[in-house]
């Protein structure tokens, strides 16, 4: 009797989700036909008809998922980690948790909030569940550095998976490439210019070691000649007006030179770079 | 035995299909996911959901096949939330005759019209009066004499406008009225006149202090070093002394002038920004209406 | 009837009645549709003086040869003294394409003094990320429709 009951009212519900579950795998297939051809808004919102008539929520996951890539490829990241927060809580395995989590942390890394990206790495370190995954996060980690302009923690990142990994190679590279700030500064202060002949504008450090140098003769001139205000004028006005903007131009010169260095490794990543990007 | 358990197996049977044909009734129908009903229901998710876009785009599937007066609201509702007025006035216009939901079409026409920031159309439908509205008339009154508030247009008698108000914000109103007739505006000629006179003094006029005091610092300092050159018998700094004097001297007239202009747009803007942050605390003394 | 498990059944009916319900997902605020959008690596560049020569007539063209010489030998050697933004030099020349040599210079002027002003930060200048006051030319040339906040 019993089994006879447990038997119908299995047979009624199978009956009454299957014919709905054709209709819901057909708008899947839609919504994922609009996301392959990119668009994402219309995606979004067959993504959102397919989980309001998904009354058993059998697509629950996917659908969040979904729909935090779209928002990720429209460049919109808060809704995207909203999205991806959902397919978080909707996970129904230990995979489809840390992928969902890893999407995140790309997003996070987009949108350029290091700290929280690196915090929830260390998350996912510190969780035991994912003891297996180091290297995916130590991935992600080194990306997170990368887009925060932090090559040599990015370069260490990368070490931990592999000493002679590509990215790992390319962050060393381009640490390496960049000119110390500190001296170019510290070289303007003992000879306005010197700093930046070292960040490679060589016209504008030897202009400025000119103009330091006529400021300079004309102040001393005035003070012999007992000019005193026309000393001090010259001296304010334009001795100490050029000593300090070749001292600027020094930290300013060695900033654009890193800049420059960061950029060309950014888009290597960017256009030739082949593995997997945030 | 036997009869009597299989009685309560069918009566038992036929509860659970009963009740799965409830069920199925309550869930939306993933029979044809587009199908006009599937449409609005979706639609009024979305709604609720405040996905307004999205909401306005099956609302708009669902009327081509079907006609509620309901829906059309709530697409022209969708319409105005995200700031597509146009189309929000269209639809509301549909509502005027023969629904039930004529009156909050009317009022919400208005309103539309208002966020749309034509405040003379508004003034004159106000007026019109097939448009008009028995049920909110005195809102539809109200919006209207608070766009005088909103733009450049002469204001009315005082009491013509105060009266459409509570007591409560009266004091409130009356005091931006009386601002908005008289407002304590700087004049340009007056602060390019004083500062011919005493260089700076224009700035000190339109509240610039600091400035007022450079220029006159400026001004002293260059002509006593032009006049100081020429007795010395230095010409040549002497002249540019002189045309530094000048320099500053005529660019502080200008400067006083335009500061004067400054002051004014400043206040203007102080104005428009207290006005709008009041309305909108009080919601523009409307109410809510939602379908 | 009375031997089945009416608590069964009346469980069974909550569970299906509460899949009835969907999920209920936060408020939207896609208003506006929206396409793909490729998202740049590379960081922002630091803002140079801009050598453009405006060729919009030849005063201009002149204007704009005499400020860029000013900015290669001195400009780009003194370091970054103006408080405002636009700096002193732009705004000259944006005065005079608004309005006229003279009254361009009037402006800039007016400009220059309110720069030699110690205690500029307490008049109304909006202050922008760069740190740095705005106060552009439009809101000088005495036509108070073009004025900005």
């Amino acid at each position: 009797m019993k089994i006879r009951f447990t038997a119908i009212l299995l047979l009624s519900t199978f009956l009454f989700t299957a014919k709905a579950q054709d209709h819901l795998l057909i708008q899947s297939d839609y919504a994922n036909n609009l996301f392959n051809s990119k668009q994402y808004y219309d995606a979004i919102t067959e993504y959102k008809r397919l989980q309001f008539f998904d009354s058993t929520k059998t697509f629950n996951y996917e659908i969040n998922y979904k729909i935090g890539e779209c928002y990720k490829a429209g460049a919109k990241y808060d809704d995207a980690v909203k999205y991806f927060s959902f397919a978080e809580l909707s996970a129904r395995n230990e995979d489809e948790h840390f992928d969902s989590k890893t999407q995140i942390i790309r997003t996070n890394i987009l949108r350029r909030t290091t700290d929280r990206a690196l915090q929830l790495c260390d998350e996912l370190e510190k969780d035991q569940r994912f003891n297996g995954k180091s290297d995916q996060i130590n991935y992600w980690r080194g990306w997170a550095f990368i887009l925060a302009d932090n090559w040599e923690y990015a370069a260490k990142s990368f070490a931990k998976i592999n000493s002679n990994h590509e990215l790992k190679i390319l962050a060393e590279q381009t640490d390496k490439a960049k000119v110390s700030v500190t001296f170019a500064k510290v070289i303007s202060y003992i000879l306005p210019g010197a700093g930046a002949i070292y960040s490679g504008k060589i016209l504008s450090g030897l202009m400025s070691i000119g103009w330091n140098l006529l400021s300079g003769y004309w102040t001393v001139n005035s003070f012999i000649e007992d000019r005193v205000f026309d000393g001090v004028v010259v001296a304010e006005l334009v001795w100490l007006r050029f000593y300090r903007g070749a001292i600027q131009n020094a930290e300013e010169f060695a900033l654009e030179k890193n800049l420059e260095v960061s950029n060309k490794s950014l888009r290597y990543l960017q256009n030739e770079y082949k593995g997997i990007k945030p | 035995m036997k009869t009597k358990t299989n009685k309560r197996f069918i009566v038992a049977f036929f509860f659970l299909i009963v009740l799965l044909n409830t069920a199925n009734c309550q869930l939306p129908t993933a029979g044809n996911i587009f199908s006009p009903q599937n449409r609005l229901q979706f639609g009024n998710f979305l709604y609720k959901d405040r996905d307004y876009l999205r909401a306005a785009e099956e609302f708009k599937e669902y009327l081509k096949n079907e006609s509620n007066d309901t829906i059309v609201f709530r697409l022209a509702n969708s319409y105005f939330k995200i700031g597509l007025f146009t189309e929000a006035v269209d639809n509301f216009k549909g509502l005027f005759f023969g629904s039930q939901l004529s009156e909050e079409a009317r009022l919400l026409f208005y309103e539309t019209i208002f966020f749309r920031n034509d405040y003379k159309s508004l003034r004159e439908l106000a007026d019109e009066k097939n448009y008009s509205s028995s049920k909110f008339a005195k809102e539809i009154e109200r919006l209207k004499y608070m766009s005088y508030f909103f733009d450049n247009s002469a204001l009315p008698d005082e009491n013509l406008v105060l009266k459409n108000f509570p007591d409560t914000v009266q004091s409130r109103l009356v005091n931006f009225y009386q601002q908005k007739k008289f407002p304590q505006h700087k004049s340009p000629t007056t602060a390019a006149i004083l500062s011919t006179f005493i260089p700076g003094a224009g700035k000190i006029y339109t509240g610039e202090v600091g400035d007022g005091i450079t220029s006159l610092i400026a001004t002293a300092l260059t002509t006593y070093l032009a006049v100081t050159n020429f007795n010395a018998d230095h010409q040549f700094r002497g002249w540019l002394f002189s045309g530094l004097a000048a320099f500053f001297y005529a660019g502080n007239i200008y400067g006083s002038a335009a500061s004067a202009q400054i002051y004014n747009a400043r206040i203007q803007f102080n104005f428009n920004k207290e006005v709008k942050l009041f309305f909108e605390q009080r919601n523009y003394f409307l109410p809510k209406i939602d379908y | 009837m009375t031997r089945l498990n009416i608590g069964k059944i009346l469980s069974i009916c909550i569970y299906l009645f509460l899949f009835s319900f969907p999920y209920n997902l936060n408020a939207q605020t896609d208003w506006v549709r929206w396409e793909g959008k490729e998202t740049f690596y590379q960081l922002p560049a630091t803002h140079n003086h801009d050598y453009t020569v405006d060729k919009s007539s030849f005063g201009m063209i002149l204007l704009s040869v005499l400020r860029n010489t000013y900015y290669f030998f001195i400009s780009d050697l003194d370091g970054d003294n103006c408080p405002f933004e636009p700096s002193c030099s732009a705004f000259f020349l944006q005065s005079v394409k608004e309005t006229s040599i003279i009254k361009g210079t009037l402006m800039f002027a007016d400009r220059f003094t309110r720069d030699l002003n110690f205690f500029k930060g307490m008049n109304h200048y909006a202050l922008l990320a760069s740190k740095k006051f705005s106060d552009p030319a439009y809101n000088y040339t005495l036509h108070s429709a073009k004025i900005k906040f």
